[in-house]
């Protein structure tokens, strides 16, 4: 690990200021991934700029019916609006990591959270993500785990969070806040993928944090659920997920927004299965349909051909056990 | 918790809890890792990023002149090993730092010691080497075709690597000549160890003798060999090891982490502390190495085996040769007239390997239960009544009989209770809730590795008794069953009884290490304290002023603290009373065990399982065990249930998600951390139901209990494995039984 400047920020415009100033500084909140990164020699922070106790962790309703969380609010929330009008992220955040981690993990630390890619992970492999221009040594490598959508030549890891899937699904904004001020930037737009460029992981600047992620108050968002399929019982991360919110009118899908985590290196918006489901009867015959298109423009590798009809299965108990809970 | 027989409330087989349980849920026992001497400096092993090469440079000067560091070893540096590797029976075939090759990832390169862990970190980080790297043999797949059989002076197996039975039959005859044949090839990838407690060591100098607090599995087999490596006399080296979080093979033999260590505190001439990162405890302190077997079954049509064909490759280092026994329980399993085994090693650019809970069991039983299953399946005869037509009394491999064997009943008592009488052998024949349903059953044998060892029992004149022996605490209940056997031994309360163990000043014992601790410890602490109770009745009897004067030593009996008349309890007196009235001097027996041979030992068990898997989304679930075991006389019901749940666990993992993947081209493992390398949470772990037979086995050990340590985990693979076969109609021979395994 290498020695590094630690700074309490006082205030939101501080810390901004901070990394305006400061280059190589990162922001650090509930400290579960940058910190084995750092022991790992991954990131090497000249400053930590620690924003804990910025008044940033509030949950609070919008005109919209819709929810804003703070990015500093844990995320080990059990918050009752969160549970009622957003099932599906509450049941993304309970299938990830570990007790003790959510009760330190942040909102907006999840969507910075680096990928798992052991190749990433460990420095002494090749990574164009973690140094640019290095190779990829996942390619020749053991890629049992990693991508089938979204890839590129420089890059096929996944993205590995799991509440990022669900803030597809329910159609989140990031609001974050830089030295020219805030800004909203769409959770779709918020992740990369990594075509030539794989380490500009996320559309959020160097001298912006992320204030808070904001649910829109829409039809589906209540009706909303996620499966996680994963390698053990617990604490894993997903070989597959499905995050799906669907608006059923009169037996009919008026709208719907399925997302798909452990396949892509991005939450994937899977819109082929969204269409396949619009205007159409709510059952199996629909249901069918939205699954197999979900993994539309897959391009698995040897080792991990099976992922295609994991996903599909994901997505299709998502929305199977979402229609039997209607 | 059930048992066929009673549990006892109190005395041996009482369900006691363990000496330090209170110690370790309040936090305050003590681990290597905790010791913290004054002026004690840390230390960093700096490793190999590459598998094959050597160091073309390695430059120091940034790190030595990082904050707080004390000096930066490397092998540049005046080594002080004497002698050889071999002759020092030090496990790696190298010592560290020798040169300047490398022929693993994860090979230490440098030793950076700094006053405080911080800096050391640091330090180890600016360490800057320039390697020259070769194209290394990354997997064994690449290995195979150059297998050869382990040969010279650099193998240690006591068993035989190649082996037909009887002697010059013709095992290919007898297989071509069978009415029902199999043939399988299963594998099994790098297993690691992965207990909760890395490495860890602290070494101190004072004068010319060494303390060495270790986490050890066997303190005084790590004497001699850190002895001869630094050529001291054994009496100059002490090494500590009271409690060990978990070791499961990995802490068997000496490490080079802790040579280097005892090196560098001499060199900077202060203590120094050094725990391996949890990333090195899979590259630093050996693995399971990867195994593929082949087995060949014939038999007759009414399922009697004609033949047993088992050959097998495994990986091995570099620089030594060491096959990994998995043919050695094939002869001791079936009654087949015939019998090949063929061990056979292959090259690859990896780390020494090292005994891992049920060395060549666990994995052997993997693939000859799995095969079992698959000749029940082309036989159409159930997978039980396979095993009982099969049957052995009387174990081929050394023609004796065997001590006690209970397996048949172990195998009624499991299936009873499992109900396996309501599978339905079709597989994929059972489902619930839109779930396969798969009934699996392996049996489990495990021979004993004879040892010998000592104790040191002490009934004082305040009415305790101490029971000394160098027995390490691994996690597993020793320093309680050593407790229990001289609360028996001696008539002494158990809550008086104090335990003294894991030092080297300590009369030495078998390593806690082969199912041992039970058998070889426990009997010399059995031996010792019923020779101080007949000491202490010598005393009595002999005594005029006790009440006990007179009588023969075989009339008087010890309980409570207490000596008394066998047939008139009232008249006697307590140990305090005898030994006040005798200068207060305590009574102290040592005892060593030599184990008889005149039978084979060994341990055996029965598994049944029942897997359940959504055949959408399929995880095997284990959904239900029940495991029987023939073990002897039980010591401790609640220790011995723990530990043969713990053992299925391990099996589990290694059945369902354990792996160390080497990467294909450089050979680096890719998965060595726990958010990869993945064991069981306790939301995998179903209900086990485990069962023992309890009978004392007298012919083995003089207290009638044996270990039971590894036969617990040995068969859960292929119990697993054979479930998932019953439910899915899919053979899985390479382990682990992952989703991807399962889909499509």
């Amino acid at each position: 690990m290498e020695p590094f400047q630690y700074v309490h920020a006082r205030s939101v415009g501080e810390a901004v200021g901070l990394l305006a100033r400061h280059p190589g500084a990162e922001v650090i909140a509930g400290a579960t991934d940058l910190t084995t990164l750092m022991r790992d020699g991954i990131r090497r922070p000249s400053h930590l700029i620690d924003v804990n106790g910025l008044a940033l962790d509030e949950i609070s309703a919008l005109p919209d019916g819709g929810l804003r969380i703070g990015a500093l609010c844990r995320n080990a929330t059990d918050d009752q609006r969160i549970v009622r009008g957003f099932p599906a992220l509450v049941e993304a955040l309970r299938s990830g990591a570990s007790p003790q981690i959510r009760n330190r993990a942040t909102f907006g630390g999840n969507l910075l959270q680096r990928v798992r890619c052991p190749y990433y992970r460990q420095p002494e492999f090749a990574c164009n993500r973690r140094d640019p221009g290095s190779g990829c040594a996942a390619l020749d490598g053991d890629s049992s785990r990693h991508a089938i959508l979204g890839t590129s030549g420089s890059c096929i890891a996944v993205h590995p969070s799991d509440c990022a899937v669900a803030l597809q699904a329910l159609d989140a904004e990031v609001v974050v806040r830089g030295p020219r001020g805030e800004r909203r930037i769409p959770i779709d737009a918020f992740h990369r993928l990594p075509g030539r460029t794989p380490e500009r992981e996320v559309m959020l600047r160097d001298d912006e944090i992320i204030l808070a992620v904001e649910l829109p108050g829409r039809a589906s968002s209540a009706h909303s659920h996620y499966v996680k399929f994963r390698e053990r019982a617990s604490y894993a991360f997903a070989l597959a997920s499905a995050a799906v919110a669907v608006e059923v009118r009169g037996g009919t899908v008026r709208s719907a927004r399925i997302a798909l985590g452990g396949v892509a290196p991005k939450p994937w918006r899977a819109r082929a299965a969204e269409h396949a489901l619009l205007g159409r009867p709510f059952g199996k015959d629909a249901i069918d349909a939205a699954a197999r298109a979900a993994t539309k423009g897959a391009a698995p590798r040897p080792d991990n051909t099976y992922k295609v009809s994991l996903a599909q299965a994901v997505v299709q108990r998502a929305l199977t056990e979402l229609g039997g809970a209607r | 918790m059930t048992s066929r027989t009673e549990v006892p409330e109190s005395g041996i087989g009482a369900p006691v809890n363990r000496v330090e349980a209170r110690d370790k849920v309040t936090g305050s026992a003590r681990y290597t890792a905790d010791v913290r001497l004054r002026d004690m400096a840390h230390a960093t092993v700096v490793t190999s990023t590459i598998s094959a090469g050597r160091v073309r440079r390695i430059d120091t000067t940034r790190a030595l002149a990082a904050p707080g560091v004390l000096t930066v070893i490397t092998h540049r540096d005046r080594m002080p090993w004497r002698s050889t590797p071999a002759d020092t029976g030090y496990l790696e075939n190298r010592f560290p730092l020798a040169d300047d090759k490398i022929t693993y990832y994860g090979q230490h390169l440098a030793i950076v010691v700094a006053k405080n862990l911080e800096q050391s970190l640091h330090a180890a980080s600016l360490v800057d080497i320039d390697y020259e790297v070769d194209a290394s043999v990354p997997t064994l797949d690449e290995a195979m075709p150059d297998a050869y059989t382990a040969n010279g002076r650099l193998i240690r197996p006591p068993w035989p690597q190649h082996l037909v039975l009887p002697p010059g039959a013709d095992p290919q005859a007898a297989l071509a000549g069978a009415d029902v044949r199999t043939d399988s090839t299963y594998r099994v990838p790098h297993f690691s160890h992965v207990p909760l407690e890395p490495g860890a060591v602290v070494a101190e100098w004072s004068g010319g003798t060494l303390t060495l607090h270790d986490c050890s599995q066997d303190v005084h087999g790590h004497r001699e060999v850190v002895a001869a490596v630094f050529g001291l006399p054994p009496e100059r080296v002490r090494v500590l090891s009271p409690l060990v979080g978990g070791a499961f093979g990995n802490k068997t033999d000496v490490w080079g982490h802790s040579l280097l260590a005892a090196h560098a505190a001499r060199v900077v001439r202060r203590p120094v502390k050094l725990v391996l990162s949890r990333k090195q405890v899979f590259t630093s302190t050996g693995h399971q190495p990867p195994i593929v077997q082949r087995i060949r079954l014939g038999a007759g049509r009414e399922g009697r085996l004609a033949v047993i064909l088992h050959d097998t490759v495994n990986a091995t280092e570099m620089r030594g040769d060491r096959p990994e026994p998995a043919i050695i329980s094939t002869a001791s399993s079936y009654a087949a007239p015939v019998l090949a085994v063929d061990a056979k090693i292959a090259k690859v650019n990896i780390g020494p390997s090292i005994s891992l809970r049920s060395p060549g069991d666990a994995p052997g039983s993997f693939a000859l239960e799995s095969a079992m299953d698959e000749l029940s399946y082309r036989l159409g005869m159930d997978p039980l009544e396979l095993r009982r037509r099969n049957h052995l009394n009387t174990d081929p491999l050394t023609g004796k009989p065997w001590s006690a064997k209970h397996l048949l009943q172990a195998c009624e008592l499991g299936a009873e209770r499992f109900g396996w009488a309501r599978r339905t052998a079709e597989p994929r024949s059972m489902r619930e809730g839109g779930e396969l349903v798969g009934y699996g059953m392996a049996t489990a044998v495990r021979g004993e590795i004879p040892d010998r060892a000592r104790a040191e029992v002490e009934i004082r004149a305040d009415g305790t008794a101490q029971v000394r022996t160098a027995t390490q605490e691994i996690g597993t209940g020793a320093l309680t069953l050593v407790a229990q056997i001289t609360a028996a031994g001696t008539g002494v309360p158990l809550g008086r009884v104090s335990v003294r163990a894991g030092d080297t000043n300590l009369p030495r014992t078998a390593g806690n290490a082969g199912s041992r601790t039970t058998g070889y410890t426990g009997s010399a602490v059995h031996l010792a304290a019923e020779k101080a109770r007949r000491a202490a009745v010598r005393m009595a009897v002999t005594d005029p002023d006790s009440p006990l004067y007179g009588l023969a030593d075989g009339e008087v009996e010890a309980a409570d603290g207490r000596l008394f008349h066998r047939d008139d309890t009232k008249r006697g007196e307590t140990y305090r009373a005898l030994l006040a009235r005798h200068d207060g001097k305590p009574v102290v027996a040592e005892a060593s065990y030599t184990p008889r041979t005149s039978h084979a030992v060994a341990t055996f068990g029965a598994h049944f399982t029942e897997v359940r898997i959504d055949p959408d989304l399929p995880r095997v679930r284990v959904t239900r065990h029940v495991a029987v075991f023939d073990v002897g006389r039980i010591t401790n019901h609640k220790a011995a249930r723990n530990q043969a749940q713990g053992g299925i666990v391990f099996g589990m993992g290694w059945a369902l998600m354990e792996k160390l993947t080497p990467d294909p081209v450089s050979g680096r493992y890719v998965d060595a951390a726990l958010t990869d390398y993945h064991i069981p949470v306790n939301a995998d772990v179903p209900d086990i139901e485990v069962l023992f037979i309890d009978e004392p086995d007298t012919i083995a050990h003089p207290h009638g209990s044996k270990g039971m340590g590894e036969v617990v985990s040995v068969g859960v693979a292929a119990s697993i494995a054979n479930a998932v076969h019953h439910a899915t109609g899919r053979r899985i021979t390479d382990l682990p039984i992952t989703p991807d395994k399962l889909v499509g």
